[in-house]
């Protein structure tokens, strides 16, 4: 049976994401952007970028590689190709900042940066979707969790797609485009499926399988998950046709936006019954620090997602929809994806550390790589800051807002400390630890030289006798 | 002869632990027939929590070399299967 192994740049995805994160935190502590900027301004957009790929979907993609794999049971397709994507996607976003910078008149340069980071952009990105479809279409039967990443996939291309449309219109290069009004009816469902689509139902599908895992709770079965698939497909489908509306010459509107947000807040809701009743049904009776921080991301989910249709059916104001915005991005994915970090990191250090040595004399637990109960207070600031800001949009205070970002900068960079403990294998005692020369790498997974040992053990003979 | 080699082999097991949970291969219920021969061929059976376990190869080569470390077995033949699949209400009541 071929076995999945380490992804060897994941830890640099992570590494690269969680940089990302920490200079959007810091640019919004600074003041940049929104709300002291108004949404559309380059100060803005180069915030939501930094977050949405530098951030969220270089996390994402670094954990696809790592767990599309294992759960499909197929080796990675074209593992190659993993550092040539984080190349062209860090490359692309500096380039799309670049650019914005541009817009905003802060350097000189040519307004050509922003096609050029739209081409490396979408390099990147088409690299990982060959290497995550190709391995998702290996594996005999297409399962519930494929469906997930496949549908999040074909989103992460309309979203790359059409934010390439948007800065070649941006750089004034745009007139063979003709006379589609992409911009700005276009960029509502541009975020919508860049968010819901890539982001949101992926995470969807991986946590399905993944809490399945970490909390040993039986799976549930596929009647039950089929409607979160079908409802959060209608309501991405409806965000891709309101973004290709103006290419027929229809009004796209604030109804197919109402619409397609209702049906991701159905799948939702139905999405949130179900990990509710894995926390309710799990065998591991002691939550570990991942699942614990999990649960103010899945309240953020709740609110932000309930309340986000309805904001926009009412035209409530610009403040009520940021405030929401924000708490999905920063509370709900950023929230689950910052503690799920935690434990796919101290996974995979514990198996290029230790999973050669299992059986053969004790060894440390997964558990024991990481600092508790002092990461559970990062998160805390982390969440207590998310809200405090959220709270702020909302009522359209600035500096509310800004200081409200100091508590998730620091706890990000307490998570981010630990993280850096984990794979230096801090928390473990001395005698334990292996010698420097086989201590895993920050950045690097020694994927090379831990292979699991192909199970050649028939017949194997060791008698000691 | 060989049921208490079996035996043995199972006691032997416990001490293969799963690194996520620190309980052993047999508690959680991964281990689905050790079956030894007159000989002292002992041909085990057993899965993981999911298909395509990162783990899947250590845990069978360290259930592999545990089994042989007990006197009297003379080969050991590990076979990871998926049928049934393992579902959490195999773990051993705590």
């Amino acid at each position: 049976m071929p076995m999945a192994s380490l992804s060897r740049w994941t830890m640099s995805y992570f590494a690269a994401a969680l940089a990302f994160l920490i200079a959007a935190e810091m640019l919004a502590f600074s003041g940049a952007g929104y709300p002291t900027a108004s949404l559309a301004e380059p100060a803005t957009l180069v915030i939501v970028h930094v977050v949405a790929i530098g951030w969220l979907s270089l996390a994402m993609a670094g954990a696809l590689l790592q767990f599309v794999p294992v759960l499909v049971s197929r080796p990675l397709a074209f593992p190659q190709l993993a550092l040539p994507a984080l190349v062209a996607l860090v490359a692309g976003l500096l380039l799309l900042c670049a650019g914005f910078a541009v817009l905003a008149g802060w350097i000189e340069a040519p307004l050509e940066l922003l096609p050029l980071a739209a081409a490396s952009l979408l390099m990147g990105f088409s690299l990982i979707v060959v290497m995550l479809a190709a391995t998702l279409l290996s594996s005999p039967s297409v399962g519930m969790f494929a469906g997930f990443v496949l549908i999040g996939l074909a989103c992460l291309a309309a979203t790359a797609l059409s934010g390439s449309a948007f800065a070649t219109i941006l750089s004034g290069r745009g007139d063979w485009l003709g006379s589609v009004v992409l911009l700005p009816d276009g960029l509502p469902f541009h975020a919508l499926l860049g968010f819901g689509g890539w982001l949101g139902l992926v995470a969807f599908g991986v946590s399905y399988r993944l809490f399945v895992m970490f909390m040993m709770a039986p799976e549930p079965p596929a009647r039950r998950i089929r409607p979160v698939v079908l409802l959060a497909g209608i309501g991405l489908g409806l965000a891709g046709a309101g973004l290709v509306a103006p290419i027929f010459g229809r009004e796209s509107g604030t109804g197919i936006a109402v619409a397609a947000l209702g049906m991701l807040a159905l799948a939702s809701a139905v999405y949130g019954r179900d990990i509710l009743t894995l926390y309710r049904v799990r065998r591991r009776k002691a939550l570990e620090i991942n699942m614990l921080a999990s649960i103010p991301a899945f309240i953020a989910l709740g609110i932000g997602i309930a309340l986000l249709p309805i904001a926009v059916a009412t035209g409530a104001g610009e403040a009520t929809i940021a405030a929401l915005t924000f708490l999905l991005a920063f509370g709900w994915l950023g929230g689950l994806t910052l503690a799920q970090l935690v434990k796919i990191v101290s996974f995979m250090t514990w198996l290029e550390t230790y999973a050669p040595r299992l059986g053969r004399g004790p060894a440390p637990r997964v558990g024991d790589l990481l600092a508790m109960p002092r990461t559970g207070w990062w998160f805390a600031l982390y969440f207590g800051g998310t809200a405090l800001a959220t709270i702020a949009l909302a009522a359209g205070a600035a500096s509310g807002f800004r200081w409200a970002m100091l508590p998730c900068l620091l706890g990000t960079l307490g998570v981010v400390a630990e993280l850096v403990r984990v794979r230096r294998l801090s928390e473990i005692k001395a005698t334990d630890r292996p010698p420097a020369h086989e201590r895993p790498w920050l950045l690097l997974a020694r994927a090379d030289e831990r292979k699991p040992p192909h199970v050649q053990h028939r017949n194997a003979a060791s008698p000691r006798a | 002869m060989s049921v208490k080699l079996e035996r043995l082999v199972e006691i032997a097991l416990r001490d293969v632990l799963d690194p996520e949970m620190g309980r052993s291969v047999v508690e959680l219920g991964l281990i689905y027939a050790i079956a030894a021969a007159p000989g002292g061929a002992v041909a085990i059976t057993m899965t993981t929590t999911t298909r395509g376990c990162p783990l899947a190869g250590f845990l069978k080569e360290a259930v592999a070399r545990a089994a042989g470390a007990i006197e009297g077995v003379t080969a050991v033949e590990v076979a990871l299967t998926y049928e049934p699949a393992w579902e959490p209400a195999m773990i051993a009541a705590e």
